[in-house]
């Protein structure tokens, strides 16, 4: 199967869109204010005119394609404050101030890529057994991995669980607007032809990712130049890219890096973030000697392990994606959108009515995954550039194509006007704390969860406890509890690692 | 001073969180229920959501009435200490509308270089003509791009009537 993949996948047309959706997937990672998410929402006008396997490998670049550039700006932009949330920032940001930064660059780009090809091997083989046992489950299980996403995504993800929850629920309550899918009355159209269709999740996640983005910057721009740090190459020779050394200690991390994050990608439980705090939590308490006392100064397995833990978490997503149709992250999410959009439904059946565009898209991660390498270490010189674009008209480009996004969905005026709405109201969550995410998850998620909850209770003929009637759901309930008692630690333990930087500096001081 | 005022800020943020919950609740009790459904009907989920967003934007009311505020956004282009510039945030809405006011009467590539050239000079480019040249250039592209090659139905507008490799 996966053959036939790679025969449809190394078809010179498509791995010229495989190579334009890892181009601009790279450019967007490396761009601060837009992401991956925000990028497949855009190019999905892309879906009128490209048959859906061109169209889902380019979104597949650009999902992978973000996941490196991303490392570029948290190593060479030199900006306090984002440290605490980006590890790879952490000794990337340091190792560049060395003159190291081409070695950062290095270890984080061919750890991706080590990690990337891992994941996508796993994913491949993975996959269809998931499949085979996804096809028996019921509504109720449905249900039941559903509300572990809504939880994980909602309560897990960001520090405050209240403001997590909230944008999830509002989330959910805009998913209802519109026609309801079983019994196809109306719900909180109030008589609105415009609101009958729903209001499209394209325009929500564009509106709270480009315009609430841009808003947001526009508030509190940063003013003066912007630093881009030196790749440690100034004589122009390469002896200052990965030593033996670097790849000594490299080596091992990318492969833990790889362990961690997968799994962890896999079920929703908190999507790259947690997996690059764990990977760099790991390589802190496993180095030793000299290497432990460069923790916090610059310490290339600080790098190399959370680069790969992020790439293996993106591969990890599509697990749940691919194969039972439960996105877990919002760039997931825009691919079950687009996935929508040709009446494609994923879910357990996907690989056996869709084999070939399944089979071809995990095909191009592949062939994705050492395009970027060869983009990333010699190109780096043309991200450093994209990264030094002026700011204000980065983000009026943003908003310009917001505007585009918004208007060539339906071509009606009033899309371009709920984006400005919803663009404000990104703007007042990220003012206030709210994480915008679990709404764009929620609002894919909703619809499907209630289908699968009514037809779960229609099946039980409104016996409630029928929703923990199967093993399957008692596992994945008891999953569940794990998970939280598991957060709890783990959220400690980072808060414990957050504030470490700020004392080893002030103790620098002394 | 500035405390008070995020503080009241955010209770405010927080209560339309509970008025959503409330209009919810209210008007699901509105959506018909056809007579021959039997299980959940289309009524339960939206009272589940909107009993949901009630509960969790009361808790947030009550967070933000007793201090406890939530953690503005980081991001590399934001400077933390800065305070919130609604001058800009206004001119940038003001552009948009520009922007949707234009779409039809002038063409989408006049409405999107109008939107680039207004956000640019917003957020402080110089020299002005760059932008002019910048918007331009980019909105004629973009609409070269998905109206011309995409085959996205973007009104040319009158301006570029003639112009057909540009027709959307």
């Amino acid at each position: 199967m996966l053959m036939e993949g790679f025969a449809t996948a190394a078809q010179p047309i498509y791995l010229l869109y495989a190579l334009f959706g890892v181009f601009i997937g790279t450019a967007v990672g490396v761009l601060p204010g837009i992401g991956p998410a925000m990028t497949v929402a855009l190019l999905m006008p892309i879906t009128y005119s490209l048959e859906p396997t061109a169209a889902m490998i380019v979104f597949a670049g650009i999902y992978y394609g973000g996941m490196y550039g991303g490392s570029t700006t948290s190593i060479l932009l030199n900006t306090p404050g984002e440290s605490a949330s980006i590890v790879t920032a952490l000794e990337g940001n340091k190792m560049a101030k060395a003159g190291r930064g081409a070695a950062a660059l290095a270890t984080a780009a061919i750890g991706s890529f080590v990690a990337g090809t891992i994941a996508t091997v796993l994913l491949t083989f993975l996959a269809p057994v998931i499949v085979d046992f996804a096809i028996n489950l019921g509504p109720v299980d449905f249900v039941a991995l559903m509300v572990v996403a809504f939880l994980t995504i909602g309560a897990l993800l960001g520090s405050s669980v209240l403001r997590g929850m909230a944008s999830l629920a509002l989330g959910l309550f805009i998913g209802l607007i519109g026609v309801d899918d079983t019994t196809a009355q109306q719900r909180y159209t109030f008589g609105f032809a415009g609101f009958t269709d729903g209001i499209d999740v394209v325009l929500v996640a564009v509106g709270l990712f480009a315009v609430g983005e841009a808003l947001y910057v526009a508030a509190r721009m940063r003013k003066g130049p912007i630093e881009v740090m030196g790749m440690g190459t100034s004589s122009g020779n390469s002896a200052k890219w990965m030593t033996k050394d670097d790849w000594k200690r490299s080596w091992k991390p990318w492969l833990r890096g790889t362990f961690i994050g997968f799994p962890i990608g896999t079920v929703p439980a908190g999507g790259a973030d947690v997996s690059t705090f764990l990977s760099y939590a790991a390589e802190r308490k496993l180095a030793k000697g000299e290497n432990k006392k460069q923790f916090g100064r610059g310490a290339i397995e600080g790098v190399a392990g959370p680069e790969a833990a992020n790439n293996a978490a993106a591969a990890g997503v599509l697990v749940p994606l691919l194969t039972l149709g439960i996105p877990t992250t919002a760039t997931a999410a825009m691919m079950l959108t687009a996935f929508q959009r040709y009446q494609i439904q994923p879910g357990p059946l996907l690989m056996e009515t869709n084999g070939a565009l399944v089979w071809a898209l995990i095909a191009s991660l592949y062939i994705g995954n050492l395009m970027l390498l060869v983009l990333n270490l010699p190109l780096v010189g043309l991200w450093v550039k994209i990264l030094q674009i002026p700011r204000p008209y980065l983000y009026a480009g943003i908003l310009v194509f917001g505007a585009l996004g918004a208007y060539s969905l339906n071509f009606a005026l009033m899309d371009v006007g709920i984006l400005l709405v919803i663009g404000v109201l990104g703007f007042f969550m990220r003012q206030y704390g709210y994480p915008v995410a679990p709404m764009v998850v929620a609002m894919i998620l909703g619809p499907m969860f209630e289908v699968q909850l009514r037809r779960g209770l229609q099946i039980s003929q409104n016996d409630v406890s029928a929703l923990v009637s199967t093993p399957f759901t008692w596992v994945v309930y008891g999953a569940l509890v794990l998970m939280f008692a598991a957060s709890f630690f783990i959220k400690r333990a980072q808060k414990k690692m957050e504030a470490l930087p700020v004392e080893s500096i002030a103790e620098e001081a002394k | 001073m500035q405390a008070t005022q995020k503080n009241l800020g955010e209770v405010l943020f927080a209560l339309v969180f509970v008025v959503l919950g409330v209009a919810g609740v209210i008007f699901a009790g509105t959506i018909e229920v056809p007579d021959l459904e039997f299980g959940m009907g289309p009524r339960a989920f939206p009272y589940i959501v909107s009993t949901l967003l009630l509960v969790l934007g009361a808790g947030l009311v009550y967070q933000a009435l007793r201090g406890r505020l939530g953690a503005a956004e980081d991001g590399e282009d934001i400077d933390a200490d800065a305070s919130t510039d609604w001058l800009t945030i206004g001119k940038l809405a003001f552009f948009v509308i520009i922007h949707i006011v234009l779409i039809e009467p002038a063409g989408w590539p006049v409405a999107a270089a109008a939107l680039f050239i207004g956000a640019a000079w917003a957020l402080g480019a110089k020299p002005f003509w760059r932008s002019v040249l910048i918007g331009i250039v980019l909105a004629l592209v973009l609409q070269y791009l998905f109206g011309g090659l995409l085959g996205v139905s973007l009104p040319r507008g009158p301006l570029l009537e003639g112009v057909e490799f540009l027709n959307g």
